[in-house]
């Protein structure tokens, strides 16, 4: 199974290597987004705001946490429908249909490209927000990361594995995709802390896997939380990808059997 | 593997009618209410070459489709050798190529050589064995030149030989062709048709079922030919008997007369439902 979800890696990779240029605009995109960040921090930072910072950083440290997380669940809600959606317009989705490797794994196998590009551009990310802006980097506890890093990211497949369900579906167009991003701009704490929303705005937050996966990611890098001091958030995100990740493979599996019924599972 | 290559047994297959405005929404939970196949029953031997041969809309691409576990079918059965299409999907795959009868389907930004591989180990064949077999069935369909070039750069007939090739590439026992010929020029359907007929079909004594427009290469390829007419099985038999059980002339003739239908409609320009 390993083998076959790296074929997928590979064969992206070298699709990516054919092109020169967009690495090279990423890592200046990188650069005037974490300066944007820093300014932007700059003339809004006050120690009076630094105490309402859950670990009391820098308004920038910690807004360019959120903003690195608001990429991942990005790569999360997008890798698979368009990987799906990509296989399915260059017409190679019917040949790989027929090979023995069964159509959840060429989805997962096609999402882990986009999700080392992200990881890749969030590194580049932070290496400016380090070298130019001061982000204290050397606060992290790696490991805990790491770990945070791969619980989030089970929970947010998930929710992107139920956005390619849903374009198997209906072909075009993502609603749920939109819904969450939106509910998450708001209730995921990227700019501001969840704890300034209101009572009812604050539930939904805790609804939202994102919020934890902020919480702990802060908590780690800023902090330089071990695993314990993350036990609440990161359990929450278990629990999250333990409930959606069934729950979207069994979406996605009738999906694949309906359009199958209907005829149109490579429509556009 | 079973005496028959394929078996088919009271095949039937209806589609949900399209919807359009607010209700195609609705779209993928409508009732299939459009018959494309009806109680089809048939089966391809070992080794034998059978022909689809129906006007567009008869149920040709539905049928590969259906063998090819593309598509679910409303009811009966087709197992693809011994397996069945519907519970033992991946057993079909692991057994048959398919050609789907476009230029399409491949990365365009990746070369030949790296396109046949990338699917050739989607089925499972190790490195050193496709380094081999990609050599040897590029030499034979004359696309040695096209190899180590991107896709994109590659004419439609070259990309329809490469996606022929794809669905051989791993020796399968079953081959389902949709129109194999339908963008080559003459002279590389023609070389196509005899490598089908000399290597595939008696050497390797792969079992093909082949949807086709071209009447000649139907007579020169099948060994029966099976008419369909708007989703039923009209006639399955030898080319020669089917001529003379319509006493006509030719296969165009008893065609026309087996089904009701102008053979000038055989001439449109194909295209799957």
């Amino acid at each position: 199974m390993i083998g076959d979800l790296l074929l997928f890696f590979r064969r992206d990779l070298r699709i990516a290597s054919t092109y020169r240029s967009p690495f090279v605009i990423e890592m200046v995109e990188a650069l005037f987004g974490a300066a944007t960040f820093y300014y932007v921090a700059r003339f809004v930072d006050s120690p009076q705001l630094r105490q309402t910072l859950p670990q009391g950083t820098s308004y920038f440290a910690f807004t360019l946490v959120g903003l690195i997380f608001f990429d991942y669940l990005h790569a999360a809600l997008d890798s698979f429908d368009r990987s799906l959606e990509e296989a399915r317009d260059s017409g190679t989705l019917e040949p790989m249909l027929v090979t023995q490797v069964p159509l959840p794994l060429i989805v997962a196998g096609s999402a882990l490209y986009p999700f080392l590009a992200t990881t890749v551009r969030i590194a580049v990310y932070l290496a400016w927000g380090t070298w130019l802006f001061g982000f204290p980097l050397g606060a992290a506890n790696w490991v805990t990361v790491v770990a945070v890093l791969l619980a989030t990211l089970l929970a947010f497949s998930g929710m992107g594995i139920l956005s390619a369900a849903y374009l198997l579906l209906f072909k075009r167009g993502n609603p749920s995709k939109w819904f969450l991003l939106s509910v998450s701009s708001v209730t995921g704490g990227m700019l501001f802390p969840v704890s300034i929303l209101p009572d009812w705005l604050q539930f939904i937050a805790r609804l939202n896997p994102v919020s934890y996966a902020l919480d702990a990611m802060r908590a780690a890098l800023l902090d330089g939380a071990g695993i314990l001091g993350v036990a609440r958030p990161l359990t929450a995100l278990i629990l999250f990808a333990a409930i959606l990740l069934p729950l979207s493979m069994g979406c996605f599996s009738w999906a694949l059997r309906r359009t199958k019924v209907t005829g149109t599972v490579s429509h556009r | 593997m079973p005496l028959n290559a394929i078996s088919i047994e009271s095949l039937h297959k209806s589609f949900p009618p399209g919807q359009s405005g607010w209700r195609a929404f609705l779209q993928p939970f409508a009732a299939a209410t459009l018959p494309a196949l009806r109680n089809v029953t048939m089966e391809v031997r070992q080794g034998e070459a059978v022909a689809l041969l129906g006007t567009n809309g008869a149920g040709k691409t539905t049928l590969l489709r259906i063998l090819a576990t593309l598509l679910l079918p409303t009811d009966g059965s087709a197992l693809v050798a011994g397996h069945d299409a519907v519970r033992d999907p991946a057993g079909v795959r692991r057994q048959l190529g398919y050609h789907a009868g476009t230029d399409s389907g491949f990365y365009a930004r990746l070369t030949g050589r790296e396109n046949l591989h990338f699917f050739g180990r989607l089925n499972h064949l190790s490195d050193a064995f496709l380094r081999k077999r990609i050599a040897e069935l590029a030499e034979r369909l004359d696309l040695h030149s096209a190899l180590d070039r991107q896709v994109r750069a590659l004419s439609a007939g070259t990309v329809q030989r490469l996606s022929l090739l794809r669905a051989m590439i791993h020796g399968p026992k079953v081959l389902l062709l949709d129109e194999p010929t339908r963008s080559l020029d003459a002279i590389a359907a023609s070389d196509f048709r005899n490598f089908l007929k000399s290597e595939v079909l008696k050497k390797q004594g792969t079992a093909l079922l082949f949807a086709s427009h071209t009447l000649s290469e139907i007579e020169f390829l099948a060994d029966r030919v099976a008419v369909l007419d708007r989703g039923s099985l009209v006639a399955l038999d030898t080319a020669a008997n089917l001529k003379s059980r319509a006493a006509a002339a030719t296969l165009e003739q008893a065609f026309s007369k087996l089904t009701g239908h102008d053979t000038r409609v055989l001439d449109e320009e194909p295209r799957p439902l």
